[in-house]
């Protein structure tokens, strides 16, 4: 059995996010005067502005999920519901 | 056709990045056939839960609901609001209990812990195979969509997406899946959000919206508010678009189809089963539940707005194209003559699942379309990845352990796991091409396994909740339903189809005023028959001591003390949360 921690889920999310974001902030900085870029967009510069959405999002994930500890592969919850079950006779393996 | 830019790929290299970094990393924490189909036992609820429904966001859930969208109306959001959200909450709170406290490591195994080999048997094969069958066609969906609208080569899009799972599942397992699922999950909201926004802002918000609907209702012989509302046309199947009234709507989709999914379907129980605790299993469908009450703001109404807007904008271009479609709805070409597809009235027939792409492409510009569409390729690409855990797990566990090796060492089955993965994926790929050749096999194949789901939660019901159940009841109550829903379907037809696969072959005696009412009440005729007749031979059938019977149904089992901490992870009040949103929703749709 593996005692190996495994990384939170929020870091790769975090990373995703916050490339995506930044690729698309810097896109629609460079391309905010391109009128028949927008023009489906009703004029809004949404790739700058869904940019930083999605920068914040993927920053917040970042920050939250390297202040939590690392995750133990088997958790106490986890071992605890083992022991329970066991106590009950409800284990079957 | 619509030309990508470099910005758009760049957003799609930067995803499959992290996707196959994140498989990368997780193979190291993956030792043991528990760890590859089980995550371990040790994922934390919020990951679980929103794994549980992403695992069923393929390319059903985000095209097909639009396409629904722009064919029903608000009325689709039933799929949801009657739906899945009861049996979701019905799962966390009565079921979980028996999947997660018996230790069974796949539903099938729960029917054999409860019932015997043979009900255990017959769900397995028939759910591997349909796992199989569905990540095919979704498969084939992904290539031909992809080749429509950007031109890519049907074979290569397909196979760079079967690869990229393939990668990540073998490396990481279920943990792998999950991890990826929860990415996609964010993907898919992030993609489809502004979207919406878009959308209804220039559609005039949703009352602009429902006065440009109310005219395509009106179009299409119904009340003006029948695409807007989701209740009020509903007790008379001619009036709503739906075909169905209330009471088969109810019954049919929010009783027997959505329980017999949410609760039955090993796909998404398997994320729950993954889960670090009792209480966390339970919590896991509650927590998915509260998302997908909100879903379809984000997948239905794409579709109605399709029907509200034009293409006229600046830089747009001359996609106008679609002049006899309605909106940006494009109507579907007949392949004889090349122009539109015409019904038997004359009337242009409507592409629906071209609703969701054709909304991307006029409201997003190059960078925002990349993420669209990267939005899209995730959802395909999750769906797949939950068929596949969800084979490799039933095929080990309850075929490949119970009937051709059993014993073996732990590496042997987590090596099984793999290979299966690698098998699993390339028959979906077969499969595919399946599809893709001879379209009416795979409809007849959708029809039978329909056929073998709908009675489906009868016998998990009867046998948590009634001790009496013995296993020669439930086999052939199941095998009953089967045939039931196949006399059904064989005498019933909807209107305006042609005898055959849609039904009819025993000839037209009842006649359904769409092929959605049709299904449903199959799916009655399928559940109440599996119901009656499992009872009928359990009353007649020895059953099994009831000592044996011990955390396998409700009345045996000691209720197990949940410590939670807080008041917002107990089960219960996460459900009546549920619960009163929805409700409040159906009354702001009404």
């Amino acid at each position: 059995m593996s005692t190996a921690a495994r990384f939170d889920i929020r870091i790769p999310i975090g990373v995703l996010f916050l490339a995506l974001g930044v690729i698309l902030a810097i896109y629609g900085v460079m391309t905010r005067s391109d009128i028949t870029l927008y023009g489906r967009s009703q004029n809004i510069v949404i790739n700058l502005w869904w940019g930083l959405v999605m920068v914040v999002f993927g920053g917040a994930m970042l920050y939250f999920g390297s202040r939590a500890h690392r995750r133990p592969l088997h958790s106490p919850a986890g071992d605890e519901t083992e022991r329970r079950e066991h106590q009950l006779g409800l284990e079957r393996e | 056709m619509t030309h990508l830019t470099p910005i758009d790929y760049l957003l799609m290299l930067v995803y499959f990045a992290v996707v196959l970094t994140v498989g990368w990393m997780l193979r190291r924490s993956t030792k043991t056939s528990t760890d590859f189909f089980l995550s371990g036992r040790s994922i934390p609820s919020w990951v679980a839960g929103l794994a549980f429904i992403s695992a069923n966001l393929g390319a059903q859930e985000v095209i097909g609901m639009g396409a629904s969208g722009a064919k029903y109306g608000i009325a689709t959001s039933h799929f949801y609001w009657i739906g899945a959200i009861p049996a979701m909450v019905f799962v966390g709170l009565f079921m979980m209990p028996f999947y997660y406290g018996s230790r069974a490591r796949s539903v099938p195994e729960y029917l054999k812990l409860r019932y015997d080999e043979k009900t255990r048997s017959l769900n397995a094969i028939s759910f591997a195979v349909m796992t199989i069958m569905s990540s095919g066609i979704s498969m084939y969906a992904m290539g031909k969509l992809f080749n429509l609208l950007l031109g890519w080569s049907f074979d290569a899009s397909m196979l760079v997406a079967a690869v990229i799972v393939l990668a990540y599942i073998f490396l990481g397992g279920l943990t792998s899946a999950i991890y990826n699922e929860v990415i996609q999950f964010f993907l898919i909201v992030f993609g489809f959000a502004p979207l919406v926004f878009l959308g209804l802002r220039a559609a005039g918000g949703w009352s602009g919206l429902q006065v440009k609907l109310a005219e395509v209702s009106v179009q299409r012989g119904f009340q003006p508010g029948a695409l807007t509302h989701a209740w009020r046309y509903m007790g008379d199947a001619s009036q709503n678009p739906i075909g169905v009234e209330w009471f088969g709507l109810a019954m049919g989709l929010g009783f027997v189809l959505s329980f017999g999914y949410w609760c039955t379907d090993f796909l998404v129980v398997q994320r729950a089963m993954a889960s670090e605790s009792m209480a966390a299993a339970r919590r896991t469908p509650l927590i998915a539940a509260l998302p997908k009450v909100l879903f379809p703001f984000l997948v239905i109404l794409p579709g109605m707005i399709a029907l509200a807007v034009d293409w006229h904008a600046p830089g747009v271009g001359s996609h106008a194209v679609s002049a006899v479609g309605q909106g940006i709805v494009p109507p579907k070409i007949d392949g004889l003559t090349g122009g539109p597809l015409l019904d038997q009235a004359g009337h242009v027939v409507l592409d629906y699942d071209l609703s969701v792409p054709m909304m991307l492409i006029r409201f997003f510009p190059a960078g925002m379309l990349g993420l669209g569409l990267t939005a899209l390729l995730a959802s395909f690409m999750s769906g797949m990845a939950g068929n596949v855990t969800a084979f490799n797990t039933v095929w080990t566990y309850d075929i490949y352990q119970s009937h051709i090796k059993k014993g073996a060492s732990d590496e042997h089955y987590l090596w099984m796991g793999r290979a299966a993965t690698v098998f699993g994926i390339a028959l979906s790929i077969a499969a595919a091409y399946v599809a893709a050749s001879f379209n009416n096999i795979m409809d007849l194949l959708q029809l039978v396994f329909a056929f073998v789901n709908a009675p489906l939660f009868a016998t998990f019901a009867l046998g948590m909740f009634w001790k009496r159940t013995t296993g020669h009841g439930a086999f052939i109550g199941l095998l009953s339903g089967t045939i039931a829903a196949a006399i059904h379907h064989g005498i019933s037809l909807a209107a305006g189809a042609v005898p055959g696969v849609k039904g009819g072959y025993f000839g037209a005696h009842i006649i359904y005023r769409s092929e959605l009412g049709q299904t449903f009440w199959t799916a009655i005729a399928a559940w109440v028959t599996c119901f009656v007749v499992t009872i009928i031979v359990s009353l007649v059938t020895r059953p099994r001591p009831e000592q044996e019977l011990v955390g396998l149904v409700y009345s045996l089992t000691p209720k197990p003390i949940e410590p939670v901490q807080h008041w917002y992870e107990k089960p219960a009040v996460l459900a009546v949360i549920v619960l009163t949103v929805t409700l409040a929703l159906n009354f702001i749709f009404f």
